[in-house]
């Protein structure tokens, strides 16, 4: 007791200008964070106060098929979006590291879409493009072929949403073009005079000396990807449609909390949220010890 | 001493920072009034609605503010879907508006949840002033037998076709009180001349167009207790109805209707000239009108089922006030005004539905434009054979995805309709639990 009082009074000044901050992280984060968790064991419509229900909500999921519809969209976008977006970010990085000229100029250019890719602005564009008679249908008529309507279609709405994804490859490719800049050259000189081909260096150099920044590109694109909303939200006007093809985990809890009121089922859905990518990313880094590489 | 110092340095610093935020959000309601009377008080606002209603009711809360000009109105709007999100969570997070613009279909949730003021005293001592409006029309606001909200306008959804278009076809208009079997035959007989007739309403908006066709076959959407009011088998004739007109190419197929679905008024289907005949309320006449600016509009009834019943029932805009409002006086004041005083009726002409005060409707008919007046004649014409209709559960938006879903797994072809209904049938069982 004498410590804790003598620690107290050492440190209250700055604990004093702490508190902006610390009012912040309480006020902001843990208390709501701690209400959500509590709320997720209730039945809570917003109006009334909550009603205690135990693990209900967790366990009525299992048997929504909309809920079980939203995890298969997520995971398919997941999947698809984070290894197409990080390739297609190497890629344009290993080119704009050549040695360009105008590679500042370039590198602003290529990071522009990620910029606004999260924005209201480009979902709408979004659905300008790939509507029934939207550029793309219209660059195809060109060749004579006939193309769907891709938005509205449940076949094809959620790989349109994709290929948004893919588009905005600007932050990762920036860590990515940081991390090429770091690779000791003299590597690539005895790699050539020991004759390996550029394939080879890429496998043998390049890759195991940016493993480190592979792994946190990848972690990031995958927290990102699994909490993206605004596109599907802006492209099937907040309803996950058709057919529930681009229901994000997100809309749908989104749904289940401001359309329908249930804000205990909500909140139970954003813990599973957390858990899942908590234990997404812990398997993660559990492998990574096999794939990467760091010097000393 | 020199710890202390600094301790009542970060003190002040923590201070200053609250201060600062605190002033961001400055306290006007304690400000005294131009006139030295009465205390300033400020009152919310809000309604859903497009840019030209916005502007609209702006102008009428301006008018407002002169007549009292110790009342300062705050306005708040937005368009439908995010108009009833918004109120929604600010109703739960205790900062909603004073006066909210409220509607038939949601009242009940609301009311029952006690988020609205019971209003009758308001009445009672003639804040409100209800004395012109008919008896049917105030029951309209009234959920288990309270007041809950005043008409601003009464309207009547109906079909709108384009007269112009119908000529050039060779099409004969369709009659006033035809059936479901005349829709669809015209439809057909307006894709054979090489037009869409109607676009898909299988599944968007439960209400009006199938709860019409629930009650044109003596049901309805809802029972007085919250149940589902109608059976499966008139679901699977509304659906095996658009099905038909689906595989005939009549209508729009699934992903084009999908598409242009939340389109707005001047990108839709009937407004680009995809489809023929367009269901709308019947106070947006004059909103379509002027998209056509050569060809007349008209409007024909909803159909009802052949030797069924009447569809009607009385829908419109109504004004609430909220239950925490802290100034429940002055949003009665705003309310009054807004429904009985020539300064606003004189712009609100028949914005959101004919007047709640039948004396208030004929000031309001000189002024309409011919439009307008056809809308007026049109909701009179249709109100006479209005019947009440029950008020809609909790649980009622989940229902209308729940329903659209069903309806889009059709359209697309994923299920068949007997299929679609079992479906529908059985969640809405464990939505209205």
């Amino acid at each position: 007791m004498q410590t804790f009082k003598k620690a107290w009074r050492r440190n209250a000044v700055a604990y004093m200008f702490l508190s902006p901050w610390l009012i912040g992280l309480l006020g902001l984060s843990l208390i709501p964070m701690v209400t959500s968790l509590y709320l997720s064991f209730t039945n809570y419509d917003m109006f009334t106060s909550p009603v205690w229900t135990g693990m209900e909500n967790y366990t009525q999921m299992f048997e929504d098929s909309k809920y079980l519809a939203s995890i298969k969209v997520t995971t398919i976008y997941v999947m698809l979006s984070v290894p197409l977006q990080l390739m297609f970010a190497l890629g344009v990085a290993l080119l704009l590291n050549r040695g360009l000229r105008g590679l500042k100029f370039y590198r602003a250019v290529y990071y522009v879409p990620s910029l606004f890719g999260g924005s209201v602005a480009v979902a709408l564009l979004w659905r300008q493009l790939f509507g029934g008679e939207g550029l793309i249908n219209r660059g195809l008529a060109l060749f004579g072929i006939e193309g769907t309507n891709w938005i509205s279609s449940p076949d094809t709405a959620l790989y349109t949403l994709v290929i948004l994804a893919v588009w905005q490859f600007g932050a990762p490719m920036v860590i990515f073009l940081a991390g090429l800049k770091q690779v000791p050259l003299e590597l690539y000189e005895a790699a050539r005079i020991d004759g390996a081909g550029k394939f080879k260096q890429f496998f043998k150099i390049t890759l195991p000396m940016i493993s480190p920044i592979v792994l946190f590109n990848l972690i990031m694109q995958i927290i990102h990807a699994f909490q993206a909303f605004t596109p599907a939200y802006i492209v099937s006007g907040g309803e996950g449609g058709p057919l529930d093809s681009t229901l994000f985990y997100t809309l749908y809890l989104y749904q289940k909390a401001f359309t329908h009121f249930d804000m205990g089922y909500a909140a139970a859905m954003a813990w599973i949220l957390l858990i899942a990518i908590a234990i997404i990313t812990a398997i993660i880094f559990g492998t990574s010890k096999k794939w990467v590489f760091y010097q000393e | 001493m020199k710890k202390l110092r600094a301790l009542i340095f970060s003190l002040i610093s923590v201070f200053l920072l609250v201060g600062v935020v605190g002033c961001s959000s400055g306290d006007s309601s304690k400000e005294a009034s131009g006139d030295g009377k009465d205390e300033k008080v400020e009152i919310r606002f809000t309604w859903w609605g497009d840019t030209k209603r916005h502007e609209l009711y702006n102008a009428i809360v301006d008018r407002f503010e002169e007549k009292y000009p110790n009342i300062k109105v705050k306005r708040e709007f937005g368009g439908w879907p995010e108009y009833w999100e918004k109120l929604t969570t600010q109703i739960a997070g205790g900062n909603a508006p004073d006066v909210v613009s409220m509607h038939q279909f949601y009242v009940a949730d609301y009311a029952r949840r006690n988020a609205l003021l019971e209003l009758s005293d308001y009445v009672k001592e003639n804040t409100i002033n209800q004395g012109e409006f008919p008896e049917s029309v105030v029951n309209s606001g009234k959920v288990d037998d309270k007041l809950y909200m005043i008409a601003q306008g009464v309207t009547m959804p109906g079909l709108v076709y384009n007269k112009k278009l119908f000529d050039e076809l060779g099409v004969e208009y369709p009659k006033q009180g035809w059936t479901y079997d005349d829709f669809t035959a015209k439809v057909k007989e307006l894709k054979s001349k090489g037009i869409w007739g109607v676009q898909d309403f299988s599944g968007g908006q439960l209400q009006p167009n199938f709860r019409y066709f629930a009650r044109s076959n003596g049901q309805d959407l809802f029972t007085k207790e919250g149940k589902l009011g109608f059976k499966k088998e008139t679901l699977v004739k509304w659906w095996t109805m658009w099905d038909e007109l689906r595989k005939a190419e009549a209508i729009p197929d699934a992903a084009t209707g999908t598409e242009y679905e939340s389109a707005p008024l001047e990108q839709n289907l009937f407004v680009t000239g995809k489809t023929a005949i367009h269901q709308i309320p019947a106070n947006q006449l004059y909103l379509y009108q002027q998209q056509f600016p050569d060809g007349e509009l008209a409007m024909v009834t909803m159909p009802t089922v052949d030797g069924g019943e009447q569809g009607e029932y009385i829908e419109g805009a109504y004004l609430s006030i909220t239950q925490k409002s802290k100034h429940p006086k002055e949003a009665a004041l705003f309310i009054n005004f807004f429904v009985n005083e020539e300064k606003a009726l004189e712009l609100f002409k028949v914005e959101q539905g004919s007047p709640g005060s039948t004396k208030m409707a004929d000031f309001v008919k000189p002024l309409l434009e011919p439009a307008q007046t056809k809308a007026v004649e049109f909701i009179q014409s249709a109100v006479k054979n209005a019947s009440p209709a029950p008020y809609s559960p909790a649980g009622v938006t989940e229902l209308e995805a729940a329903f659209k879903d069903s309806a889009s797994a059709i359209s697309f072809g994923k299920m068949s309709v007997e299929e679609a209904a079992d479906k529908f049938m059985k969640q809405a069982e464990s939505i209205l639990k």
